[in-house]
């Protein structure tokens, strides 16, 4: 009977460095999509809201014309709404795919970490370096570097989408101060029209909130994602190096 | 983790790797089996992903991670293969994977881009190099309701997978990997049979086919392993256990 042991299990720190940032990146694209959690709700409240205008403004008759003629624009901010909701739903999927994967090279590449630390500590007492446990490092090293490169494209993505958003704020905005003009000018309709438009303000205000929260949210993980790409590409770069 | 050597004739040999003594204490102790003729070699469940790291430096002070030709899964639980996409990643790209046809699927999860040479619920053989051959035999509902142990008839061992093992304490460990005296050794295995394994039926089929082989060595996934007359005695404590023990918690 032959009876070997190996010694204490140390601990890892390369991957402990990029698992706590990548967790900070996740978090962050996380807080991002919750902020615009409340999109769908916003989007139907602005699309209803859109549809009473229209009916007021017909009741105002020709004192409602241009305010009908801003309800139409109203709606398409809803249906270019309803587009951007859509491209964040497939973006979400797409950001926790990634994720999905990051968090599980980093799971596999922590114990190759371990497994290749406690090899080099026994093959000074005779063990055999293994350099299968190497390649196997260096490859998911790859795979984690390109799936943050795909994590920064999302992230992107979603710094587009967000903009996309501040636009529909703009141009809602704007509607809503010309309605409050029209309204002035309306007579026994003005309250109608100043309650459509006092109402398109609130939403355009909690737009705005959403956007600051995601906004926030996003140059956070764009900052983290690109420090991650480039701690990745220079781990990568040592095991090159090493190799 | 330590590697004891089971048995060992010429470039025969069976090695157990296990009793981690730096293993978190809320995971359960495994033991993994590698079987080795020349330089071809089968690791006999891996392990899980916890084990990898420590598992993977005490083997490859044995032989290149490029002999292990086969891996063996005897059943579907994760401490016997949540390592498998690990173990890939070192292995060469053709090795096999060994799974009951039942588990295939299921083993998936683990990873979804591994191919299983599944085994029928006869069982089946296998060459290991030109003169050693190893039996995977059928050990059902034991406790996985497709399961294999693995007999090699020239080595006498029998990896029994779950039936045999034990939960040694570790302030109870001696340090040797063998069961030194079954009747205090019972205590260890005892309720681990009685609530993990639940049909007679299979248990009996289990008894009446080992009982056939000459098996000198009999190796568990947990525990310590049996050997000599120590073998006979635990198929014959087996075989008068009463098990199924959860099945009282339904008829309350």
């Amino acid at each position: 009977m032959t009876q070997l042991s190996t010694t204490i299990r140390p601990r890892t720190h390369r991957t402990d460095r990029i698992e706590s940032r990548a967790n900070g990146l996740l978090g962050d694209c996380r807080r991002a999509f919750h902020a615009f959690g409340g999109l769908d709700e916003l989007a139907e409240n602005l699309r209803i809201l859109s549809l009473n205008a229209e009916l007021a403004a017909g009741r105002a008759g020709e004192k409602g014309k241009a305010v009908r003629a801003l309800t139409q624009y109203t709606r398409e901010l809803v249906n270019r709404l309803a587009q951007i909701q859509g491209e964040m739903h497939s973006l979400r999927s797409r950001t926790f795919a990634f994720s999905s994967t990051i968090l599980r090279s980093l799971m596999q590449l922590n114990l190759f970490e371990r497994a290749g630390q406690l090899i080099d500590e026994t093959s000074g007492a005779g063990g055999k370096p293994c350099d299968s446990a190497r390649r196997a490092f260096a490859d998911l090293m790859s795979v984690l570097v390109d799936t943050l490169d795909g994590m920064a494209d999302a992230v992107n993505d979603l710094a587009r989408r967000t903009h996309a958003v501040e636009e529909v704020v703009s141009q809602s905005d704007s509607i809503a101060t010309n309605i409050a003009i029209e309204a002035a000018a309306a007579g026994v309709h003005e309250k109608e029209f100043r309650t459509v438009s006092d109402t398109m303000r609130t939403y355009v205000d909690d737009l705005r909130q959403m956007i600051d929260e995601a906004s926030d949210a996003v140059r956070r993980a764009s900052e983290k994602g690109e420090a991650l790409r480039r701690i990745g590409l220079d781990a990568l770069d040592e095991l090159h190096r090493n190799s | 983790m330590k590697c004891v050597t089971l048995f060992r004739q010429d470039d025969h040999c069976w090695q157990m790797f296990g009793q981690d003594p730096d293993k978190p204490d809320n995971v359960i102790d495994t033991n993994q089996y590698l079987i080795r003729s020349g330089d071809s070699a089968i690791l006999l469940d891996p392990g899980g992903m916890e084990v990898f790291p420590a598992m993977l430096a005490a083997l490859t002070r044995e032989i290149p991670v490029s002999n292990i030709k086969a891996l063996f899964l005897s059943h579907q639980d994760p401490d016997i293969g949540s390592s498998l996409p690990l173990w890939r990643r070192v292995c060469e790209s053709d090795v096999k994977i060994y799974l009951s046809w039942l588990w295939a699927g299921f083993t998936a999860h683990f990873d979804r881009e591994a191919t299983f040479t599944t085994i029928p619920d006869e069982g089946m053989e296998i060459s290991l190099s030109h003169d050693v051959r190893l039996r995977f035999v059928p050990a059902h509902y034991l406790h996985s309701s497709g399961n294999f142990n693995v007999y090699d008839p020239k080595a006498k061992v029998l990896f029994s997978g779950d039936i045999g093992a034990a939960l040694v304490p570790k302030e109870k460990a001696t340090g040797s990997a063998f069961v030194t005296d079954f009747a205090s050794h019972v205590q260890y295995m005892d309720g681990f049979h009685r609530r993990w394994l639940a049909s007679t039926r299979a248990r009996d089929a289990w008894c009446a086919q080992v009982s056939k082989l000459d098996v000198q060595f009999l190796a568990p996934q947990h525990g310590l392993v049996f050997k000599g007359d120590d073998v006979k005695r635990f198929i014959d404590w087996f075989a008068g256990l009463e098990i199924g023990a959860g099945i009282a918690a339904m008829n309350r």
